[in-house]
């Protein structure tokens, strides 16, 4: 590889640092506002913090698109190290003010760097998804339209699978897009919602909905399933499961389950606090290219 | 022996009577019950189902009606106003009798072929036929009737000397069904016939009388009878009854524009007021008019359904494999594709084959199914209704706390039917309130089938019939409805048996289970899976004795109580602390029938 590629991202993504394969990488924290006050994510500060936040003291979070001022220093700070700049984001459908600011910064720099601002259509792990997959292709591949053009691949077969308790927390944000069918039962339900790469839309849709966890499990199992053969595929090429801590037994019935299906490489992420605005507690999902 | 009188006083008179017999004795009928629950309506069913014919028989004040017609509307009545498994049986059987004696005929050899009729509608109105039910008691009202008719010539004799062989016969319908025996009872529906023979035997008397008409098929007829009469001479079109009938039938309620105005032309062509010219233009137009609208009708539509549907898959390689696969379940095929999206038309009788057969080769993601018989009779009727919706859910309960879950869980509409079954007419306006293409409808009573069967057939939508048994099986059906694709392709009807469930109900006689122990009046049972599994005095045990034999590895337990359970306000507390490793739930069902609903899942 003699192009020498910065990849931007930011810390909604469902991995640490850690463990992204790759050097050159900046990431952008989102601002999170609890109960007025603004937070970024840290040690301190993480998703697990914030959960114990809503179940104890009830607090309202919420998120807020990127700091166009922080993009602008990284760009600004590496702009002639790089021959390109990767930006990875959120689904600009989710958060169409993130995907502005970028937009905004890459015509700034247009005749600078140039900066390729890819849609991941997706949220937690799956934007992490859509980011290993990326650096894949560029270990591979050098010329901008083939990054562009394969990036697009790998976003359209990138799918999030979400067990989500309490859909209020992605309603507070307006996120809640089809999903919000699953909202209001008289029941006490348990919602599989998901963003789904090959969806036009974009938006979180429904997916199934069971009583008990270890019903939502099967049947995220056979969701699953049924998308492998959809897309004619024998293998995940990578999953990438997240949740709080918060909901062991579920969690854990949940990764036996995942054991059964045919992945190459199965990590755990790292909860994020942007996450855990939206999802609330107890829920836990995860996300995988095919 | 043909009878001109007009006698429908009489006759109301008669059914009245036999109505007042028949409620009288409802009570002994509804006691008459396979399980000791205080569910029997089959009396009431039926009782409900003369009382909403004679409430709603059209107000013929003014018009001479003939018998015939009279007991023909009233078994259509019989037919709209029918309730439970029972009182469909019951109005199908007196359709059948309505169709033959319409011709005005009481002899015994038309009365005997009119019951060989009724008996043939009622059972080919059921889907499973058993012996030991009343289909047996109206056999052997046939089968007597003409055994005894080569002996006597009254009707009215023959059939009270035909009434004792049918006592006997219901006494020995435990020795032809397990279950009656079992429960040390008789059939419900065959002694509420018996009851009803027994009512006309005593109102009966040697006046009887005749005539008739039809819905949909008076349409057709009229068009031939219209036809016929222009074709031939003038002179005869007044001498001809029907010719007489059309020219001075009022037309004002006939919904049917096409028909109304054939035949305000037909009155006018009739009358003397055009010239040979004008008379001769007026019979051609009538004659294409008639040709158009009998052509717009097929009656010998060879494959019922118009199927469409598009398949997502990479296993088909062309359209070809696409009709090679479907196109022996019918005709009038057209395959389009696009890449691997297939879409498919095709009219046949087996629309859940071909999805079935296609589905293995990839995502069905779009169904439609069109009744194409339903459409021609919308057409025809000119009564059609404006679809708002493509496809809807409609279920049916008992219980107004069912009614908000299910609808919640994703049921379009739900009718709450509280403590008497719907009528097939209450469904019929449910069905086409809805204003759909395509409705999936679901009955929490497996006594409600028939009537909703009929209903369907009835409505103006097409209507698939989930045959649930209980409101946990729509529970279960609804939730697997998450999204379009499930609701198109129809896969969340086959998730009915996924939650497990027992009830729990309160014995109104003594009764025996099946492993021997005797249900004492009063106690609690639980039933699971058609069987009595335990009983106590006090429901909390029985419940906690419930939970013990059925929970196995789920662990949520969920209560659904009845509206007679509503006083009992604390078992959630006992039943966490004796089962500490199950979570439970309680939800308000509102159901009659049942204390508790309880799923294990």
């Amino acid at each position: 590889m003699d192009q020498r590629i910065l990849i931007i991202t930011a810390d909604n993504l469902g991995l640490s640092k850690e463990q992204i394969d790759y050097q050159d990488i900046e990431i952008l924290k989102f601002p999170i506002i609890v109960d007025g006050k603004e937070y970024r994510q840290s040690e301190e500060y993480d998703a697990a913090w914030l959960i114990e936040k809503y179940v104890k003291d009830g607090v309202i979070a919420q998120t807020s698109s990127i700091v166009k001022g922080e993009l602008v220093e990284i760009v600004e700070a590496n702009k002639n190290k790089y021959d390109l700049i990767i930006h990875v984001l959120m689904s600009s459908i989710l958060s169409s003010a993130t995907f502005a600011v970028a937009e905004n910064v890459r015509e700034m720099y247009e005749k600078t760097i140039p900066i390729i601002n890819i849609d991941s259509r997706q949220l937690a792990t799956g934007i992490g998804n859509v980011l290993m997959g990326v650096i894949d292709i560029i270990k591979e591949h050098e010329n901008e339209s083939d990054i562009v053009r394969l990036s697009r691949e790998v976003v359209k077969n990138t799918f999030t699978y979400m067990v989500i308790p309490d859909l209020n927390y992605f309603a507070r944000g307006g996120r809640i897009g089809k999903a919000k069918a699953l909202m209001g039962s008289v029941l006490r339900i348990i919602p599989i919602v998901g963003l789904m790469g090959d969806d036009e839309d974009g938006l979180l849709v429904p997916l199934d909905k069971g009583r008990t966890y270890k019903q939502v499990n099967d049947k995220i199992i056979d969701l699953v399933e049924a998308k492998m053969a959809e897309k004619s595929v024998t293998k995940i090429k990578r999953l990438i499961m997240n949740e709080f801590g918060d909901n062991q037994d579920a969690v854990l019935d949940l990764k036996e389950k995942i054991k059964s299906l045919p992945c190459n490489d199965i990590m755990n992420g790292r909860p994020d606090l942007t996450a855990a605005v939206h999802c609330g507690p107890k829920a836990y999902f995860f996300s995988i290219t095919v | 022996m043909r009878h001109t009188d007009n006698q429908v006083p009489e006759i109301k008179g008669i059914i009245e009577n036999v109505y007042k017999y028949l409620h009288r004795r409802k009570e002994y009928i509804n006691g008459l019950n396979v399980f000791p629950v205080p569910d029997g309506d089959t009396g009431l069913n039926m009782t409900l189902t003369i009382q909403g014919a004679l409430a709603n028989l059209p107000d013929n004040k003014g018009k001479t009606i003939s018998n015939g017609e009279y007991l023909k509307d009233f078994a259509e009545q019989m037919l709209m106003n029918s309730r439970g498994c029972s009182g469909v049986i019951l109005a199908l059987y007196c359709r059948g009798l309505s169709e033959v004696i319409v011709n005005g005929d009481f002899s015994p050899a038309n009365i005997h072929k009119a019951l060989e009729h009724g008996y043939k509608k009622a059972y080919q109105g059921i889907d499973n036929p058993q012996e030991g039910t009343i289909l047996t008691l109206m056999y052997e009202f046939k089968e007597k009737f003409g055994e005894l008719m080569t002996e006597e010539k009254n009707s009215a004799v023959i059939i009270k000397r035909c009434i004792p062989h049918l006592k006997s016969v219901l006494d020995k319908t435990p020795d032809m069904l397990s279950v009656l025996k079992q429960a040390g009872v008789v059939d419900s529906g065959g002694a509420g016939f018996l009851i009803i023979l027994e009512g006309l035997e005593r109102e009966i008397n040697l006046k009887q009388s005749a005539s008739g008409e039809v819905p949909v098929s008076i349409i057709l007829n009229t068009i031939k009878n219209i036809r016929k009469l222009i074709l031939s001479s003038s002179s005869n079109i007044k001498n001809n009854h029907l010719g007489a009938l059309h020219i001075n039938g009022g037309i004002e309620k006939i919904n049917n524009i096409k028909l109304r105005n054939i035949i305000s032309d037909f009155q006018h062509y009739s009358g003397n007021i055009l010239n040979q010219r004008k008379k001769k233009l007026l019979n051609e137009a009538l004659l294409k008019d008639l040709k158009e609208m009998e052509s717009s009708w097929n009656p010998h539509i060879k494959y019922r359904y118009c199927t469409e549907f598009v398949l997502k898959s990479d296993k088909i390689s062309s359209q070809d494999q696409i009709k090679q696969l479907v196109g022996g379940y019918g005709d009038s095929m057209i395959v389009l594709n696009s890449n691997d999206i297939y879409k498919v038309h095709i009219h046949t009788n087996k629309p859940d084959g071909v999805f079935n057969d296609v589905s293995k080769y990839g995502e069905l993601v779009f169904t439609k199914v069109d009744d194409m018989k339903k459409q021609h009779r919308n057409f025809i009727s000119n009564d059609t209704i404006e679809y708002e919706w493509e496809r809807s859910i409609f279920c049916i309960v008992s219980g107004l706390g069912f009614k908000k879950i299910l609808e919640k869980l994703g049921a379009d509409d739900v009718f709450c039917y509280g403590k008497k079954k719907p009528s097939v007419e209450q469904l019929v306006k449910a069905i086409n309130h809805l204003k759909t293409k395509n409705i999936i409808a679901a009955p929490d009573d497996k006594d409600i089938l028939m009537s909703l069967k009929y209903a369907a057939s009835l409505g103006k939508s097409n209507v698939h019939i989930v045959e649930s048994k209980s409101v946990i099986s729509l529970i279960s059906m609804l939730m697997a409805v998450s999204n379009d694709i499930n609701i198109n392709n129809m896969s969340f009807t086959h998730k009915l048996n996924d939650i497990r469930y027992c009830r729990i109900s309160r014995a109104i006689r003594e009764t025996r289970a099946e492993d021997g122990t005797i249900v004492k009046k009063g106690d609690f049972f639980t039933m699971y899976d058609s069987k009595i599994i335990c009983s106590e005095k006090n429901i909390k045990k029985v419940v906690v004795q419930s939970i013990e034999k059925l929970a196995q590895k789920e662990n949520l337990v969920t209560l659904y109580k009845g509206i007679q359970a509503k006083r009992y306000n604390n078992l959630l507390p006992e039943l966490r602390r004796v089962f500490q490793d199950k979570e439970f739930e309680e939800y308000y069902g509102g159901q009659y029938q049942y204390y508790y609903y309880i799923t294990f899942e």
